[in-house]
């Protein structure tokens, strides 16, 4: 339990030291590889493979670095991804979250 | 809400458990009456935005962020691609990818469920609407 919540301590003081550290014309550059699956700026054509563009930087990184330590698990992801530093990773999140693409919308389901 | 104070659940767990619960009445409901899915096997958007109930929670609250089990923002899923979004659904109910809300959610997903989410969230305008 106290380890628990250790655990969730850091993860709350890493989420707050990340916010955006990439650098998007950095990750243009390095997003080349990407564009085969995921389209010219992250928008893909197909849904073999998911849009990318406008999606959260921070939820970009922690997708690569789940990929990179095996924490989710797919045959194309993971060899892209072996070789990336965190910096690497950081750019290419910043790259494809500033691009237009996802958007949030608020559900009027809800909203009366 | 009288339990919050006693509950063991985080935040935003209990939201999700919450909002999933009254989302398994709503469709409950709707189901049983006169529903807009359209004919069965058909993705019907409509449907979709019903059930989205239970996802409007945490994925349709602008900047909206996880606490548990780690903290992060909530991937953006208006615009993306419904074939993705099917294939997510099923590998969190598989459990071949984790997440624990995600596995919760989905398990109790049918495939026509999925259909219609993903028919609902791949109808929003990507590009065109704003960030």
């Amino acid at each position: 339990m106290k380890n628990r919540l250790l655990a969730i301590i850091a993860c709350c003081l890493f989420a707050a030291g990340a916010a955006q550290a990439g650098n998007p014309e950095a990750g243009k550059e390095k997003s080349r590889t990407c564009a085969a699956c995921h389209g010219p700026e992250g928008n893909s054509a197909t849904g073999d493979f998911p849009r990318l563009a406008g999606q959260h930087y921070d939820y970009l990184v922690k997708t690569m670095r789940d990929y990179k330590v095996g924490k989710r698990k797919n045959a194309i992801m993971a060899p892209q991804v072996a070789n990336l530093s965190q910096r690497d990773m950081e750019d290419l999140a910043a790259y494809f979250s500033h691009q237009q693409g996802l958007v949030t919308r608020k559900n009027s389901y809800f909203v009366h | 809400m009288a339990d919050m104070k006693t509950s063991i659940f985080p935040g935003s767990v209990r939201a999700a458990l919450v909002a999933g619960l009254v989302a398994g009445l709503v469709t409950g409901l709707e189901s049983g009456a006169a529903s807009p899915v359209a004919a069965q096997g058909q993705p019907s958007a409509e449907a979709g935005r019903i059930k989205s109930s239970m996802c409007a929670g945490c994925h349709n609250i602008p900047g909206y962020k996880t606490a548990f089990p780690s903290v992060y923002s909530v991937p953006k899923l208006d615009g993306q691609h419904a074939t993705y979004i099917i294939s997510a659904l099923r590998a969190y109910k598989s459990g071949e990818r984790q997440h624990p809300s995600m596995r919760a959610i989905a398990a109790s997903l049918t495939d026509q469920d999925m259909a219609d989410l993903a028919a609902f969230y791949s109808s929003s305008p990507a590009k065109s609407a704003s960030r």
